[in-house]
């Protein structure tokens, strides 16, 4: 008996609670995150946040939309992490960004005013009596020439009426109603917040604590003018302006800066930095021509290394499996471990190299040697892969063309020089240049085998002999001496340019970006 | 005649024979040193003369060497990345090769121009908004293998996604026209037509992945300051960075453990990554 197929389709419950249960799991734990940030007061990450549940919840709710549940996904990964990281360093390129200049202007203001401060010209000391007021840690001051009491609360001090308080035997204040005095043993516990306490007295004068029972009258040494916006100590005379760069400087002295400064908004400070300031244009003028010089020769040897032997081997050869399984082996191996396998080798002392040449050359002292060390390095790693695409290639070539020549006379040599080379050339010209673009970004060869090295820094040098581009920008980012995140991020701009010009170049020329269908 | 053939086999053996000594030397000297019991570089021959299994010893049980962890962070970094990046990067294939929507050229061209730029060019901009995210959210900010996976993920995203389409559109349309005048919505054509039939194309595009963040480095650096969660090549780049000499042994022991089931796996897999790579990927 045949089954009667049943019109309407029967409702598969597991797989809609499968649905439902991960649906609400993935929203809870997005709006639990979303929650949590604005909390912290990061409207932006909360921000973010809100939106991707927003858009999930309409795309993968509506009945329409398909495209766009299959793309959501891909679209919020890349927006995040890829597309925003891109942007945020064309943005920070145009800041000043660096070790000193970290933080706020507001933060950076709060902090020359916490540093330059000066007892006031009276001396006036007070006698304190640490206690809770309101529950928040505060203290009962007396001036210790004139008596008279104060309560400092809430970053204010307040004075008392000599019948609010309680005196002690010396005329000291020791109680006030709501003023729970603490001990000594807890007062110790709580010095870290006794230290940070502050009580305004007007006039830019405020009473701050010198042990756990003395506090001083200070005064504020900066003043900050709303008009004019500079910035006056006036325990030292000095005028102080903002000088554009995240810093402010003496008036007469502009290269004398008050610290901390701050991230200060100057877009092109880092660009003109690269072309025109000598400490920092020297070495990336340098750097910048390594890394093309790098890309291009480890490029063609790589290349010829890898199309020679593709040649070599299109004929019938004995061995000729047995060679290619070993010949693909340094494409296999991960790439860092090689490289290390290869920085040990060519130590001066110990390494293999040095042992087979029976020399004792110090191949990472010498610019030139380092040079050839990675350039080496990097044919080992990579003729297998110009191999095999170049052996691909070769295959595909059209055999009636070898025919057609051989009729007419040419030797294998002429048809491999004048046909098929330069067929292989136009075929593999998008490998060519996207291998380009990779090792112009080589990242790995570089820092793991000669950490950009040979450096003098006690020269002063921040960039090696053979730093490229990526490491010159993230020791320049991270760097032990000075971390400068504003000019590295302007590198990376410029490395933006460059890949982005050269793949776009290489997609015009096959057509992609025209033939996308 | 035969006089020039013999002398033109004889240039290539030469030339393949050179190359072939040059391949296996590295691999012939970390594989004799692993085996050395002196296991320093000072001590290092180029002729083998002592055997002992001693720096295979010291890298399962030196405490200051957690070489097992550092393997297991980057293989089930790698792996996670693969799958999740696969996942993400052939829903937006199928959508781009076989659904008719508003914006798909430029969508598509978008995505081509994106995929160019490493994700670690914008290494300082990255460094900034993962700190910042460390603050609220530790597990996935800075320093963590959440966060660190995250920026993996966008950044194979576009690769994996521009891989797989190129295949998607080579499966014949009338398949899931057949499909759907059957009635079937595009989730089911996606999961019972394009996934069995492109099985290998997203194994091979997992593997290639997959080695590509076994190899990552600088990101990894920049993340994962903690020991115990370094990953191979963090782990092994600061072990040996600080004194080679000393470490080389076990460092050429532990080389060995961690490549071997790479090799395997690419020559299992061989004739689809080559297959792969001819069609234009560069190997990360």
């Amino acid at each position: 008996m045949a089954k009667i197929k049943q019109d309407s389709k029967p409702v598969r419950l597991g797989p809609l609670v499968a649905k439902i249960i991960f649906m609400s799991l993935f929203a809870s734990g997005l709006g639990y995150m979303m929650f949590v940030a604005f909390l912290a007061g990061e409207n932006l990450i909360g921000g973010v946040l809100a939106l991707v549940l927003i858009a999930s919840f309409v795309v993968y709710s509506s009945k329409g939309l398909v495209p766009l549940k299959f793309l959501l996904p891909g679209i919020v990964l890349l927006a995040i992490f890829v597309v925003t990281p891109i942007l945020y360093t064309v943005l920070m390129s145009g800041f000043v960004y660096k070790t000193g200049n970290e933080i706020s202007r507001e933060e950076a203001l709060t902090q020359i005013y916490e540093t330059g401060y000066v007892p006031d010209e009276s001396f006036t000391a007070f006698y304190m009596t640490l206690g809770r007021y309101e529950g928040e840690v505060s203290a009962l001051l007396t001036d210790q020439m004139t008596m008279t009491p104060y309560l400092g609360a809430n970053g204010v001090a307040t004075e008392l009426g000599p019948d609010q308080v309680q005196l002690d035997e010396y005329g000291t204040a020791v109680g006030f109603e709501g003023f729970e005095p603490i001990g000594f043993d807890e007062a110790a516990t709580l010095e870290a917040d006794i230290i940070d306490l502050r009580f305004d007295m007007g006039e830019g004068k405020f009473i701050r604590p010198e042990s756990l029972d003395a506090a001083l009258l200070m005064i504020q040494a900066f003043t900050l003018d709303g008009s004019s916006g500079e910035l006056y100590d006036s325990v030292n005379d000095i005028t102080y302006v903002d000088n554009g760069e995240g810093n402010f400087v003496n008036k007469a002295n502009p290269e004398e800066k008050l610290f901390p400064g701050w991230r200060a908004f100057s877009p092109l400070e880092n660009y003109v930095g690269l072309l025109t300031d000598p400490v920092i244009r020297g070495p990336f003028v340098n750097v910048f021509i390594w890394t093309f010089s790098f890309a291009l020769i480890t490029v063609a040897t790589m290349f010829a290394a890898g199309l020679a032997l593709a040649i070599a081997m299109d004929k019938p050869l004995r061995f000729k499996r047995f060679y290619k399984s070993i010949l693909i082996l340094p494409y296999a191996i991960p790439s860092f471990m090689s490289i290390l396998i290869w920085n040990g080798m060519f130590n001066r002392d110990f390494g293999a190299v040095n042992q087979l040449l029976g020399q004792q050359i110090d191949w990472y002292n010498d610019a030139t040697l380092a040079k050839l060390v990675i350039i080496i390095v990097n044919l080992w790693l990579g003729f297998p892969y110009f191999y095999l695409i170049s052996s691909g290639a070769l295959q595909a070539l059209p055999g009636e063309l070898e025919e057609a020549a051989s009729i007419d006379g040419a030797s294998p040599a002429q048809i491999m020089a004048r046909i098929k080379l330069p067929l292989l050339l136009q075929i593999l010209s998008p490998l060519l240049i996207a291998s380009f673009a990779f090792n112009f970004n080589n990242f790995n060869i570089v820092y793991l085998l000669t950490n950009g090295g040979p450096i003098n820094v006690l020269a002063g040098e921040t960039a090696g002999a053979t730093d490229i581009l990526i490491t010159y920008a993230y020791k320049t980012a991270f760097g032990s001496a000075e971390q400068n995140l504003g000019l590295a991020s302007a590198i990376s701009v410029i490395m933006f340019f460059i890949v982005g010009g050269l793949s776009l170049w290489s997609l015009r020329r096959s057509k992609v970006l025209e033939s996308v269908i | 005649m035969k006089r020039t053939n013999i002398r033109s086999a004889a240039w290539r053996h030469i030339y393949a024979w050179a190359l072939i000594l040059f391949s296996i030397f590295p691999i012939y000297v970390v594989i004799i040193s692993s085996f050395d019991p002196a296991g320093g570089l000072a001590s290092s021959t180029l002729l083998p003369q002592r055997f002992s299994w001693v720096n295979y010893e010291t890298l399962f049980t030196s405490p200051t060497i957690p070489f097992m962890t550092w393997i297991w962070n980057s293989s089930y970094l790698a792996a996670l990345n693969a799958i999740l990046s696969i996942v993400v990067g052939a829903f937006s294939a199928f959508a781009f090769s076989r659904l008719r929507f508003k914006g798909r050229k430029t969508g598509l061209q978008t995505l081509l121009l994106i995929q160019v730029f490493p994700a670690f060019l914008a290494l300082a901009a990255i460094y900034v908004m993962m700190e910042r995210i460390y603050t609220i959210f530790p597990a996935i900010g800075l320093g963590s293998h959440g966060g660190l996976l995250l920026i993996y993920l966008g950044g194979s995203m576009g690769v994996n996604a521009w891989l797989l389409k190129g295949f998607i559109d080579s499966i014949p349309m009338e398949l899931d026209e057949a499909a759907k005048i059957d009635g079937a919505t595009p989730f089911q054509i996606f999961w019972q037509i394009f996934v069995p039939l492109s099985a290998p194309v997203l194994a091979v595009t997992a593997l290639l992945s997959f080695i590509g963040t076994f190899n990552e480095f600088v990101l990894a650096s920049l993340f994962l300051q903690d020991v115990n969660l370094r990953t191979v090549a963090v782990g092994l780049q600061s072990f040996v960075g600080a004194q080679f000499g000393a470490n080389w042994g076990p460092f050429a022991a532990g080389s060995i453990l961690a490549s071997v089931p790479l090799v395997a796996l690419f020559l299992f897999a061989q004739r689809y990554i080559i297959g792969g790579l001819v069609s234009g990927s560069v190997k990360g």
